[in-house]
């Protein structure tokens, strides 16, 4: 939430939980971002960590007229992990074309792992939606 | 060309039509000057007069989403298909060249 208040958008928590976690808002004309945050605990490996992470099919599939931003962290050797940033129409995409993430009982299960500053899921490389704040872009008050 | 996939996604007060970040980008290489966007929302209220005075909302759709106008370019797909998000169900089909303009 804080990253998103540096960049001069404005956050809010839902009253009532169904399904997103933060709404990002820019005050002057009322842009909203839904937004919704998933959290690991980090699987080390020699040279890497990984996270694993389960989103609903449902909530990823239901595309409305504002997308939902998937952003997945790792708590890993007591820190975050920088934000992986998917707006729901790439990563439905990825799911549904590139084979990315496992379906099972309602939820896909996406694997991250992280080597040397890049970031993977199901072998396709996921390094640009590192810190993408693309749709979040830096508004001066 | 295969078939374009439209989703399409009941909402509470509407539908919403959106294509996949693959298909924009295949459309933005067969048609460099299209204008692809991300999703079209129409309010219930606002499909159903739509269909009363003027025709199906879907013909009209398609070529605003695609961000392709002209005709000749819209007929080199050979179908397009609505589909249910949550189903998976096609819900409507159009074959552009067979649409009466």
């Amino acid at each position: 939430m804080s990253e998103f208040l540096m960049l001069g958008w404005n956050v809010a928590i839902p009253e009532v939980d169904i399904g997103d976690d933060i709404f990002v808002v820019q005050d002057d004309n009322g842009t909203l971002r839904r937004v919704q945050v998933k959290t690991s605990t980090s699987t080390a490996r020699k040279d890497s960590f990984s996270g694993q992470f389960s989103v609903s099919v449902k909530n990823l599939r239901n595309i409305s007229n504002i997308l939902v931003h998937y952003i997945f962290l790792v708590r890993h050797n007591d820190e975050w992990s920088r934000p992986v940033i998917i707006r729901q129409d790439y990563l439905l995409n990825h799911f549904e074309n590139n084979k990315v993430g496992s379906e099972a009982k309602g939820n896909i299960t996406f694997y991250f792992s992280f080597t040397k500053g890049k970031a993977e899921c199901s072998g396709q490389d996921f390094t640009g939606y590192i810190k993408d704040y693309t749709d979040f872009p830096k508004i001066e008050h | 060309m295969d078939a374009i996939k439209i989703n399409v996604n009941k909402q509470m007060d509407g539908y919403s039509f959106s294509i996949s970040p693959s298909i924009r980008d295949f459309i933005r290489k067969v048609f460099p000057n299209a204008h692809p966007a991300n999703n079209i929302f129409v309010g219930y209220d606002t499909k159903s007069n739509f269909e009363i005075y003027i025709g199906k909302l879907e013909s009209h759709i398609y070529p605003a989403l695609l961000g392709v106008e002209n005709k000749t370019d819209l007929n080199q797909f050979d179908e397009i298909q609505f589909v249910d998000t949550q189903t998976g169900h096609v819900l409507h089909k159009v074959t552009p060249r067979d649409e009466k303009v």
